[in-house]
């Protein structure tokens, strides 16, 4: 397979079978992520989109495929180190170099704005907890959220929720974002200050994995878009490809649909 | 006139004596000491208390004794339940392997399926809470006392001067077991109602198995499930009572020295009514005002 040279995941023949291979969530997915890339995933529901994203972080455990993160394939239990040796593959370890976000928040309910940010950095990444305020405090400022520090996630609008996800996952200081229908539960006049907020990420030079439905975030920020459906990547390319012209009849159709 | 009251008479005493008989009765070993005598008259004698007042003490120490076995009981019985909760909730399955076919696919039916879905932590949890919860409290008490604390032997000495340990011990193990179990229900179904995309998040901040329940789950199951707790903490207190037959001097066994000195029966069991209801009514409240507290995050 090709690969671009600063390529941080690659991606090849990723499976996801259930019911003996009767139901295909994903059937055969190979694509590359490079650092700084902004991916987008569309497709119409049902495709695959969040199972091929959540299986990046290994929420879900494709059942063929393998998965490259920074050389090491994910997908096994062991991998072979720089020294040579087997390695058993720490799954935690791993999962703090990829941010996620996903569509209900989840915030932490019992804890308050500024607790849900320092709760990883202090206790999986061994930070001091004065440092990890203050980071979490900056970061709150960049989001505009400073003010509601001491706030509990009940109390905060669905966008400031998001906000405060997208943040809690920065708090980590991760490689790559993951997006999962970030704004899909949001009420329409809250999307945009949370797609303000992953615009002026991805402008930092964030590399990103997004699924999202909304067509002009695809189309402003994404440096490639790709098209799913029936767990297959049907096409991908540039965002000016994908929306101006497009070759699958599957995505002329669903273009069709939402445009 | 004459002839009805004379009806009113023997028929209130007829009722009397039903309201009586089956509690002299069903009191295991209570008729054995029981002279006829005692049928006669009216239900609560208030001249009756005052002969109790002797052994106050008696129901002084049961108080002490109650409490003590009801505050070890849930102590032991939340870390059993606990262990058996996070047992049941277990993922450890040895023959996993056995349900993949040769393409690599996970079999739905069949035994080798059956086989690969085993897990035995959660096998035995399972068994000992069904085990627990389908026989009698009563049973289990006898089981431990004799048989398991037949063949060990405890160290007799007693606690505050009272408290004898031998029989104390027993009874603790013994309702601690049996709450363990029940505890164990209503903590895995607190584990169980919290929402999967909590652990995802916790899970993709990088935090491991362990510290997501320490600091994401149990703090939030455990805010759910206090109601059923309190339910629990009260129970444990009332079923307390039932070590009296394995000779621990708890409430209970005051209102059997009585009856045993003085053959008075109602109205030491009258008194013990009144403690245990000034226990547990208390409990409950309590509980209740701690989850008022807890909720008050919930409110915008």
């Amino acid at each position: 397979m090709a690969t671009r040279d600063n390529s941080l995941i690659q991606v090849t023949d990723l499976k996801k079978h259930y019911n003996m291979g009767a139901i295909k969530a994903l059937d055969g997915v190979t694509t590359d992520i490079c650092k700084g890339d902004v991916v987008v995933v569309i497709g119409p529901s049902g495709s695959g989109k969040s199972t091929f994203l959540r299986s990046l972080n290994l929420l879900e455990e494709p059942t063929g495929g393998s998965i490259l993160f920074d050389g090491i394939d994910i997908t096994k239990k062991k991998y072979v180190n720089s020294e040579g040796k087997k390695v058993k593959l720490n799954i935690d370890e791993l999962r703090q170099k990829m941010g996620m976000v996903f569509q209900h928040f989840n915030l932490f309910p019992h804890m308050t704005i500024l607790d849900n940010m320092t709760l990883a950095p202090v206790k999986v990444k061994g930070m001091a907890k004065a440092d990890a305020e203050a980071k979490a405090l900056a970061l709150l400022d960049r989001v505009g959220l400073k003010d509601r520090a001491g706030a509990y996630p009940i109390q905060l609008s669905g966008g400031q929720k998001q906000r405060v996800a997208i943040v809690r996952a920065l708090a980590m200081e991760p490689q790559v974002m993951l997006f999962d229908e970030p704004t899909s539960a949001l009420d329409p006049e809250m999307v945009g200050e949370v797609l303000d907020v992953m615009k002026e990420l991805a402008k930092e030079g964030m590399t990103m994995v997004c699924v999202t439905h909304e067509m002009g975030f695809a189309r402003e920020v994404g440096s490639r878009v790709l098209f799913m459906a029936d767990g297959k990547l049907l096409e991908e390319g540039t965002p000016e490809d994908i929306f101006g012209r497009p070759q699958n009849p599957r995505l002329k159709d669903f273009l069709a649909k939402i445009l | 006139m004459c002839i009805r009251r004379g009806m009113t008479k023997v028929s209130a005493a007829l009722i009397l004596a039903a309201l009586r008989f089956p509690c002299i009765c069903r009191g295991h070993a209570f008729y054995h000491f029981i002279p006829k005598g005692v049928f006669m008259g009216s239900f609560i004698q208030l001249s009756n208390f005052p002969k109790i007042l002797p052994y106050a003490q008696l129901f002084r120490q049961g108080i002490i004794v109650t409490v003590m076995l009801s505050l070890f009981t849930v102590a032991i019985g939340f870390c059993i339940a606990l262990v058996l909760a996070l047992m049941r909730l277990s993922n450890i399955r040895p023959f996993r392997f056995l349900g993949k076919t040769k393409e690599g696919y996970q079999r739905e039916k069949g035994f080798l399926a059956l086989l690969s879905r085993f897990n035995p932590l959660s096998f035995i949890a399972t068994a000992y809470v069904e085990l627990l919860r389908s026989t009698p409290v009563l049973v289990q008490i006898f089981i431990i006392y004799y048989g398991v604390f037949g063949i060990i032997n405890l160290p007799s000495f007693s606690m505050f001067g009272f408290i004898k340990f031998d029989r104390f011990f027993p009874g603790v193990v013994a309702l601690g077991m049996n709450s363990g179990a029940y505890l164990c229900e209503i903590i895995r179904s607190g584990i169980q109602s919290i929402d999967g995309g909590q652990t995802e998040a916790a899970r993709s901040l990088g935090l491991s198995q362990v510290q997501n329940l320490r600091y994401i789950i149990l703090p939030q199951a455990l805010k759910n499930i206090l109601p059923a707790i309190a339910n629990e903490f009260v129970v444990i207190i009332k079923e307390s009572a039932i070590t009296y037959t394995i000779g621990v001097q708890d409430i209970m066994s005051a209102v059997n020295a009585v009856k045993g000195a003085t053959f008075i029966i109602v109205e030491p069991l009258l008194v013990a009514t009144a403690i245990y209801f000034c226990l547990c009514f208390p409990t409950s409240k309590l509980i209740a005002y701690f989850e008022r507290r807890m909720s008050r995050g919930d409110k915008r």
